[in-house]
C-alpha cells in the first residue's frame, strides 16, 4: 500500500510576460508505502515546496498524476487524513493557542473539548502557555503549536516542512519522540528538512531532489552504508603498521580501523589474519556516510555530466555511481531503490 | 456550510481582537454613553418641549416628537452609511490579504474545506461584521431616543442595515482584488474606488448632461451601469430613517442590484481563487 505516489509529476508556473514558465517539477516519480518516514533533501529550488504544495492540493500540477492514501489530493475525505505543518506557518498573533486548535479542528470538522486541547498542547510542551496570546511565543513555540495542529485527528500521514526549525536541541529530541510515536501508531511520516542530522535521526527513507527530479531513492542504510566498506575495532595494544599492508587504515588512536571486503567470506578471511597477528576483535559495523555526503555526491554527480556535455543530460541525468548497491540514481519509477522499511 | 460559518466565526473572532473594531466599538458606546447622560428631552402630549445638550438647552420649535426625531434620524443614517462605508474599506482592507498571506493559506488549504468556502466564509464574516456595526451604532441611538421620547421605531436599523449590505456589496469587488493580488493597499484602493464611483453611479442621469449626447455620454451611461448606486442607496436609507415615503419596488430594486454586483464580485474572485496556485 502506498501513502503517496507521483508519476511523470510536471509543474511549470506560467509568467505573466514570459512565453516559457518556470519548471519546478520535471518528471517527478515517486512512491512512498505507508508506514514508512521519507525525507525529501535537496538544494533550495529544487522543488521541495512544490511537491509537498502538490501533494496537499495547494498547487495544481501541470501533467502527471499524484494520489495520497489511495486518491486525490482534491478529495476533502483525503485532506482530512493528513496533517500539514507549512515551513512558516502564520498565526493569528492574538488568539490563545487553545482558540487556535479549536480553529483547525472547527475546520478539520472534529468535535474536541478543551480538555483534548490541552492535553494535545501538552503533548508539544505549551500547556503552561495555554492562556497566553501566540503573538508572544517564540519561534520554537510557534513551530510547536503548528506541529499539535498538525498532530490534531491523529491523522495517518504527516506532511512536515522543516519542523525543528527555531526549536532548541532538547525541544528536537521531543519532537523526535512524538515523531517516534506518531510512526509506532502506523503513520506516514513525509519530513522536508535542512537539517541532514536530523533528517537522519528520525527517517529510514531518503529522497534526493534536484531540477524538479528525484536523483536517489531509497532506504537510509542503502544510501549511506557501503556495500563493501566496513569499520572495525580492535581491543587496545594492536600494532597499526602489522595491519595497514592486510588492508586495515586506522582512524584513530582508539583502536579503529576501515577496511574493504566484497562478500563475507572475504570480510572473515581478513579478519582471520588480523586475529593471527595479534588484534582482538571488539565491535564490527557497516561503514555509513553522512548524509551530508550522500547529498553532495548526489548532486556533483548531477551537475557534473551535465556541466560536461552543457545540458545534454537534463535535470536528474545522473550516471549509475551507486554507492551503496540498494539505492540509486531514481529514473522512473523510484519506488525499486533499496529496502523496504 | 458548517465550514463557511466556521470561517466567518473565526474572521469575526480574529476582528474582535483588532484595534480597528475594537475602536469602532469603544467610539460608538462612547458616543451613546454621552448622549444618554448629557441629552435630556421633554416630551409632553406627544410634543417635544425642550431639548438640553450639556444642560445648554438647544433652540427647537415645540411639534410632534416623531417629526422632531426625522432630521437627527435622517442624519444618523448618512453618517452611518457614509461613515460605515469609509471606515469598512479601512478596516477590512486586510481580511482577505490575511486569508492569503503565505504560511496561511497553504495551511488552510490542506485542511478538509473546498476554496470556495473559504471566500464565501470571508464574505460572509464580513457581512456579519458590518451587520453587527451597524446594528450597535443604529439600534443604541434608536433604543436611547425611544427612551428619552417614547417613540419606538425600527426604521433607523432598517436603514442602517441596507448601509451594511451595501458595504458588503464592496467588498465583494475589494475580495475580488485580493485574490488577483494580495495586498491591502490594493483591496483598500478598489473599495475607495468603487465607493466614490457609486455615489457618481448613483447621481448618472444628471451627471450625464455634463457629457456631449453621443458617444461619450453612451459611454459613461454604460460604465456607471455597472457600478453599484451608492448615493441612491444612500438617500434611501435616509428616507427610510426618516420616516420618508420610500417606494417598494424601487427599494426592491436597488436590492437586486447591489445584490447582483456583490454576488458576482465574490463568483469572479472565487472562480480566479480556484484556478490559483499558492
Amino acid at each position: 500500500m502506498l501513502a503517496i505516489e507521483a508519476a511523470a509529476l510536471r509543474k511549470t508556473y506560467a509568467g505573466l510576460f514570459r512565453r516559457e514558465g518556470q519548471q519546478a517539477l520535471a518528471g517527478l516519480d515517486l512512491a512512498v508505502p505507508r508506514g514508512a518516514a521519507f525525507g525529501l533533501l535537496g538544494p533550495n529550488g529544487a522543488g521541495k515546496t512544490t511537491f509537498i504544495k502538490t501533494l496537499l492540493g495547494v498547487v495544481r500540477p501541470t501533467s502527471g498524476v499524484v494520489r495520497v492514501l489511495g486518491g486525490a489530493p482534491d478529495d476533502r475525505a483525503v485532506r482530512a487524513r493528513i496533517g500539514y505543518l507549512p515551513e512558516r506557518l502564520h498565526l493569528p498573533h492574538a488568539w490563545t493557542p487553545v482558540a487556535f486548535l479549536a480553529s483547525v479542528a472547527r475546520l478539520k470538522r472534529l468535535s474536541m473539548t478543551e480538555a483534548a486541547l490541552l492535553r494535545d498542547l501538552a503533548r508539544v510542551g505549551l500547556v503552561d502557555s495555554a492562556q497566553r496570546r501566540i503573538g508572544g511565543f517564540s519561534k520554537g513555540m510557534k513551530q510547536r503549536l503548528g506541529l499539535a495542529a498538525a498532530l490534531l485527528g491523529a491523522p495517518d500521514l504527516l506532511v512536515l516542512d522543516e519542523p525543528t526549525d527555531g526549536i532548541d536541541p532538547l525541544g528536537r529530541a521531543e519532537i523526535r519522540r512524538l515523531l517516534t510515536e506518531e510512526r509506532a501508531r502506523g503513520v506516514t511520516l513525509f519530513l522536508n528538512s535542512h537539517l541532514l542530522s536530523e533528517t537522519e535521526r528520525v527517517c529510514d527513507r531518503i529522497g534526493i531532489l534536484a531540477g524538479g527530479r528525484l536523483i536517489r531513492e531509497g532506504a537510509l542504510e542503502a544510501l549511506c552504508g557501503s556495500a563493501t566498506r566496513f569499520r572495525v575495532r580492535f581491543a587496545p595494544g594492536c600494532d597499526p603498521a602489522a595491519l595497514l599492508p592486510l588492508g586495515f587504515v586506522a582512524r584513530d588512536a582508539e583502536g579503529a580501523f576501515t577496511c574493504d571486503a566484497a562478500s563475507p567470506e572475504d570480510l572473515n578471511a581478513l579478519l582471520d589474519r588480523a586475529r593471527a597477528r595479534g588484534a582482538l576483535l571488539v565491535e564490527l559495523a557497516r561503514d555509513m556516510r553522512d548524509l551530508e555526503d550522500v547529498l553532495a555526491e548526489a548532486l556533483g554527480a548531477r551537475d557534473g555530466p551535465e556541466a560536461a556535455a552543457a545540458g545534454g543530460g537534463g535535470p536528474g541525468g545522473g550516471p549509475s555511481d551507486d554507492p551503496g548497491g540498494g539505492a540509486g540514481p531514481a529514473r522512473a519509477p523510484a519506488r525499486s531503490a533499496g529496502a523496504s522499511p | 456550510m458548517t465550514t463557511v460559518l466556521a470561517v466567518a466565526l473565526d474572521l469575526i473572532r480574529e476582528a474582535a481582537s483588532r484595534r480597528w473594531f475594537l475602536a469602532l466599538g469603544a467610539g460608538i458606546t462612547l458616543l451613546l454613553g454621552v448622549a444618554g447622560f448629557t441629552l435630556r428631552m421633554d416630551v409632553v402630549d406627544g410634543a417635544l418641549a425642550a431639548t438640553r445638550l450639556f444642560g445648554q438647552v438647544l433652540p427647537t420649535d415645540i411639534r410632534s416628537v416623531d417629526v422632531a426625531l426625522r432630521p437627527i434620524f435622517r442624519a444618523a443614517a448618512y453618517v452611518i452609511f457614509y461613515g460605515g462605508l469609509g471606515f469598512g474599506v479601512l478596516a477590512c482592507a486586510d481580511f482577505a490579504p490575511s486569508l492569503l498571506a503565505p504560511g496561511r493559506i497553504e495551511h488552510l488549504l490542506a485542511l478538509p474545506v473546498q476554496r470556495w468556502e473559504l471566500l464565501a466564509g470571508t464574505f460572509l464574516g464580513v457581512l456579519g461584521l458590518a451587520m453587527a456595526g451597524a446594528l450597535y451604532g443604529a439600534g443604541g441611538l434608536t433604543l436611547l431616543l425611544a427612551v428619552k421620547t417614547g417613540v419606538w421605531t425600527l426604521r433607523p436599523v432598517l436603514a442602517a442595515l441596507l448601509a451594511s449590505v451595501t458595504f458588503a456589496a464592496l467588498y465583494g469587488g475589494m475580495l475580488a482584488a485580493s485574490v488577483f493580488a494580495r495586498s491591502a493597499a490594493l483591496s483598500a484602493a478598489t473599495g475607495g474606488a468603487l465607493f466614490l464611483a457609486g455615489i457618481v453611479a448613483g447621481y448618472r442621469e444628471r451627471l450625464a448632461t455634463f457629457f456631449e449626447p453621443g458617444a461619450p455620454r453612451a459611454l459613461f451611461r454604460a460604465v456607471t451601469s455597472l457600478l453599484p448606486r451608492v448615493s441612491t442607496l444612500a438617500d434611501t436609507s435616509a428616507d427610510l430613517a426618516a420616516s420618508a415615503p420610500v417606494e417598494a419596488l424601487d427599494l426592491a430594486s436597488q436590492l437586486a442590484g447591489i445584490a447582483v454586483f456583490g454576488l458576482a464580485a465574490v463568483a469572479f474572485g472565487i472562480w480566479r481563487f480556484e484556478q490559483k496556485d499558492f
